[in-house]
This record gives C-alpha cells, structure tokens and sequence, in this order.
C-alpha cells in the first residue's frame, strides 16, 4: 500500500482525532473551573465574556498562520499528522525539523525523498518523543514554580505584578529583536538575497505593527473610542501585514 | 476572603485538573505511533529511533526546560499545564492570554489576572483547534486557493503582531519597554553574529531566556528605587 494511503487513512484520522480531542477537553476543563472561581473572587459574567471574545478574535490571525504551516506537514507527514501535531503540543518551526530528524535517520530527506513507511514511522515516533519532554517538565513543576515565585516576592502582591508585567514585555521585546536584528547580522554575514529582503520586510511589519498601534491606541484612548480598542489589534495586523505586502 | 478561596480550592483544583491531563495527555500523543505500529506493522528500529531522539533531544533539550520556566511568569500555573499540552505558546497562547486581560481590564499576576489569563488560553485552543480542523479536513485545496500574495503577507502577520503587542503592553511601563527593546536587540545580534556558539543551541532559547529574566531584574529594581 502507497505510504500516503497509510498516513491519510481513516485508522490515522482516529488515531490521531483522539490526542486533539483530549486537548479541547483539558482547555474546557480549565475554562470551567476558571469561570466559577472567577465568579467567586468577584469578576463579573460580562467582564469574562469580553475577555473572551477578545481572546477568540485576537486568536484567529496565528492561528491561520499556523495552518499555512500545517499545510507544508500535509504533503510530507500527511493530513491526520500534521493536524495533531500543530493542536498538541507542537509549533510549526518544531515539527518540520523533527520530522525531518526522523526521517533522515533512514535516509529519507523530507521534501526530496519519496516518503517510505519506515520513515514515516520514524517521523511519527520523533515528532512525539522530542516534543513530550516540554509536557513533562511542565505538567510536573507547574505547581512549583508558583511557589518559587512566592517566595520570590515574599507573598507581596505588587512585586508579583512587577514581576508579571515586565516578563511579558520581556518576551515581546525578545520577539521583536528576533525580527529587528535579523537584516543587520544577515547583512554582516553576506546573507542571500531573498534571505535579505524577507527579513527586510519582516522587520518593517514589525515596525509597522508597533506604530499603528500606538496611534489607534492614542486616537481610541483620546476620544474614548470603545470598539476601536477591541479591534485596534486586528486593524493593526491586517494594516502591516497589507502594506509590508505591497511595498 | 478571596484569597482563601483561590488559594485553598482554586490552586488545588487546578493542579488536580493538570497533573492529571497533563500525564495523561503524555500517553494519548502516542496512539498514532501505536495505530502505526498495530495497524500497518510500521515500528521502527530502536538505533534509528535512538539517533533521532539524541538530535532531537540536543536541538530541542534546553527548551524543554527553559520555555515552561520563561514564560511561567506570565502564564500561571494553569496555563503552564494548559499551553505546554496544546502549544503554539509564544504566537498564540500568550498573545492571547495578555488581550483577554487587556479587555477585561485586570493587571497580570494577580489572581483576577491568572483566572483571566486561562480563560483567554482556552479561548485561543479552541479555536486554534477549529481552524486547523477545517483546515486539515479541506487540506491542500485551501492553500492552492489563496494567491500567493496573500501566502507572502501572511508571513508578515507575526512580526507585525508582536510589535503591535510590545506597544500595546509597553504603554504602562514606556521607559521600561525602551530599555528592554535595546537590550534585546543587542542580545540578539550578537546570538545573530554568533557569539555565543560556544552555549549549545543558544540560538533557540538564550534571547527569550534572556530578555525575560533581564526584564523581571530591571522591572524589580527600578520598583525598589520608586520606594
């Protein structure tokens, strides 16, 4: 039997249905709970709500972005894989050099190679091993870290939030960088090209998101402007994204 | 008080919920290997097999590591179990999470903050799931429909939300975030240019490792000086 057949049958489907079905249980299990203790310490329905929505539309651009990716593990690893790799545990970046660590163990280099049914079973096998490591250590220290961080700050709540706040500028920070910095080493290393003008583009998207939001966010807070602030983040993707495209 | 509610029935519960989805979970990955292997007869060599994991294991060791503990501070325990399990941490899960508490107006690491945050989390894996879903069942036709100058500005969408998020968060803390983009942007041309080469993998973890634990030091200091 073709090694595609294999991995697109419905025995894959199932098999693989059953891990991201268990993830949307666990997020539905967590909301839940989080629900009725937000009731209890005093978050209003509608407040919660909003939180919500405004989780679900800022949810959508990645996760698109995401299924373009996934697209590239449909031709290699087939449908059923890719699917359940990119709603568990996985990230696209992730996936396609475990599978190709997999595959080139056999000999199988993925994208020129055709696939084979033993390289298929490898990329299936180091995609969950390689990627169950970050579910470990997390599901086993997640309670202790809480401690950790308590003791930290001595059980006082404004260091807790400090502590909070500046670790999530730290990761957008870091984020950014990533693509800020890239043409200027790039350019020292005599990258290629079209290696130079993607990241070109990438860092003028970035630039561009940075500056439409803050002058929505001026504009929204200024006037008070209500629905301009649930969407400013929308507006602000879709607008970079618009004219990093044309330029 | 509240405070007893949350730590005394909230936490535990929590911690119930993930430790047991989250060892679980461990297992359920594997029943695509398992169909594999039971199904068609596809079980791979144990060398093979090894060789791959030892790569993978040294690309993709000190992540395992550092990721749960970088971005604990942001995520809480509970969106430790949840956005480890489901991923996509670092493009969805914690953009997410930060708008929930944008919109409903609580301050992060706070227990309001945390509840809020894993709403936000679950949110986002749902409807993560949904798309890729629809995706997967439609396959390869929903890419061969799109113009490729639509797949070219896609890959502007990431760069372009996370300058739209360091803003959106750096407003409260503006000299704070100037700092930190300047260091940041130093610690990531010289990973760029190689410097720390000598660290194995630097490149996949030192810059957000870095920038989050430089941050918490500058963010705690400067709270200490206003005192």
């Amino acid at each position: 039997m073709d090694v595609m057949q294999i991995a697109n049958g419905l025995p894959m489907w199932i098999a693989c249905g059953i891990p991201v079905v268990f993830v949307v249980i666990q997020a539905v299990l967590f909301a839940k709970g989080a629900y009725s203790a937000g009731k209890k310490v005093g978050l209003s329905d509608e407040k919660m709500k909003k939180a919500m929505k405004s989780s679900a539309v800022t949810s959508i651009g990645p996760s698109i972005v995401v299924l373009s990716g996934m697209l590239s593990l449909l031709v290699t690893v087939g449908g059923p894989v890719g699917w359940m790799r990119l709603s568990m545990i996985g990230s696209v970046m992730f996936e396609s050099i475990a599978a190709g660590l997999g595959t080139s163990a056999v000999g199988v280099t993925l994208g020129t190679d055709a696939m084979t049914g033993e390289a298929l079973g490898m990329a299936v096998w180091t995609m969950i091993l390689c990627s169950i490591g970050w579910v470990l250590f997390s599901t086993f220290a997640a309670n202790k870290m809480d401690k950790i961080e308590h003791k930290l700050s001595k059980g006082n709540a404004g260091t807790l939030t400090t502590i909070a706040s500046a670790a999530i500028i730290g990761v957008f920070s870091a984020m950014c960088a990533s693509h800020l910095s890239k043409p200027f080493y790039s350019m020292l290393q005599k990258a290629d090209a079209a290696a130079m003008s993607s990241s070109w583009h990438n860092l003028m998207a970035c630039i561009l998101g940075a500056v439409i939001m803050f002058i929505l966010t001026q504009i929204a807070n200024k006037k008070n402007i209500g629905w301009l602030k649930e969407w400013s983040l929308t507006i602000t993707i879709l607008g970079a994204m618009i004219i990093t495209a044309l330029i | 008080m509240n405070g007893n509610f949350y730590k005394d029935e909230y936490m535990p519960q929590v911690n119930k919920i993930g430790k047991l989805t989250g060892y679980l979970g461990v297992l359920v990955a594997f029943t695509p290997a398992l169909v594999l292997a039971v199904v068609y007869g596809i079980v791979p060599k144990p060398a093979a097999l090894l060789t791959a994991f030892i790569s993978g294991a040294s690309a993709f060791g000190v992540l395992w590591f550092v990721e749960p503990i970088s971005y604990f501070p942001v995520v809480g325990p509970a969106g430790t179990y949840m956005a480890f399990l489901s991923g996509n941490i670092s493009n969805m899960r914690i953009p997410c999470a930060s708008m929930a508490q944008v919109a409903a107006d609580v301050e992060p690491g706070t227990e309001k903050g945390s509840i809020i945050a894993t709403l936000g989390m679950a949110v986002s894996i749902i409807i993560n799931v949904s798309v890729l879903t629809i995706g997967a069942i439609l396959g390869t036709s929903v890419l061969a429909m799109l113009p490729d100058s639509v797949k070219a500005a896609l890959n502007y969408l990431l760069p372009a939300l996370f300058g739209a998020l360091l803003v959106q968060f750096g407003m409260k803390m503006i000299k704070h975030s100037v700092i930190m983009v300047v260091i940041a942007f130093a610690l990531y041309f010289a990973i760029g240019m190689g410097v720390f080469n000598w660290l194995p993998g630097a490149s996949n973890w030192l810059g957000t490792l870095g920038c989050v634990f430089i941050s918490i030091a500058v963010g705690i200091a400067t709270l200490s000086n206003n005192k």
